[in-house]
């Protein structure tokens, strides 16, 4: 719930974002554009990467914010899920003057190429960005064939 | 009431993508506009700004001539061994600019960085603050 003292919260914006002018122009001329930019921003979407090492796979998120003990992860398969709740608390008595970081819970389940070994899947979660590193199942694992001399 | 969503790598999908922003190059790669939230409270202000994969190391909170600027860059990129084959965000630095009222005490600022989310409290000037008003002769 925002709260502002005047109808155009713009107007008498104690913190005026210098380029925002521009900015709104730009959002203007994106839609006159028919842009693809009208996705819905509400909720909590958190944006992954997905890489390979060889034996296993990396998956890295943006989670700024949360707390290690509301993220959840789980795998099955070939499929990994990524739970969480994104809490933001204000002080009751505070106004809000901007309010553009997002709060709730999210689900996100990741299609993996090959299947994965679920109970080796290490997790570190550092300066707001979750890295996963996921082992590969055994028979997907790259093998080493030692080629013999004659 | 969670938001969900089913990523297979090979298909397209658009996040919250971040809002990148054109800067006249100082540094290279992209620069992305953080979200943040702005507070009021009875004697402070609280800017709250999303920088993820940012430390305290590598986030400039500056004060100059009334323009508080917030500029960061990433504590760690990923590791180049690494083969990409899905990506929904890009790497960069952030920046953000916003222009003070004069109500602030610049020398009481405070930031700290927890978690990738930047909080910067800049307390009001006290009103009640007695001031030393010279009388002098006439």
């Amino acid at each position: 719930m925002a709260r502002y003292w005047l109808s155009n919260p713009w107007s008498l914006d104690p913190f005026p974002d210098v380029g925002e002018l521009r900015r709104r122009m730009e959002e203007v001329f994106d839609r006159v554009g028919g842009g693809s930019t009208g996705v819905a921003r509400a909720g909590v979407h958190p944006p992954v990467n997905l890489y390979e090492t060889g034996d296993s796979y990396v998956l890295t998120a943006e989670l700024p914010g949360l707390r290690v003990e509301d993220i959840e992860i789980s795998v099955e398969r070939d499929r990994l899920t990524l739970r969480g709740e994104r809490k933001i608390e204000h002080p009751q008595d505070a106004s809000l003057h901007r309010v553009e970081r997002r709060a709730g819970a999210f689900r996100r389940t990741v299609q993996l190429p090959v299947e994965v070994d679920g109970e080796k899947v290490e997790a570190v979660y550092r300066n707001g960005v979750l890295t996963l590193r996921i082992p590969k199942a055994p028979e997907h694992q790259p093998r080493r064939i030692t080629v013999q001399g004659s | 009431m969670a938001s969900e969503t089913t990523i297979q790598p090979g298909r397209e999908l658009r996040p919250q993508e971040k809002q990148a922003i054109e800067r006249e190059g100082v540094r290279p790669g992209p620069v992305f506009r953080p979200d943040v939230d702005i507070v009021e409270q009875k004697d402070a202000f609280v800017v709250t700004a999303d920088l993820p994969g940012v430390d305290d190391r590598h986030v400039d909170v500056r004060l100059e001539k009334g323009l508080l600027t917030i500029d960061a860059t990433l504590a760690t990129e990923p590791d180049s061994a690494w083969t990409p084959i899905y990506a929904e965000y890009r790497f960069g630095g952030f920046q953000r600019e916003f222009r003070l009222s004069e109500a602030i005490d610049a020398d009481q600022i405070e930031a700290r960085m927890v978690d990738g989310v930047l909080e910067v409290r800049l307390p009001k000037r006290s009103q009640h603050r007695p001031r030393q008003i010279n009388v002098r002769a006439g």
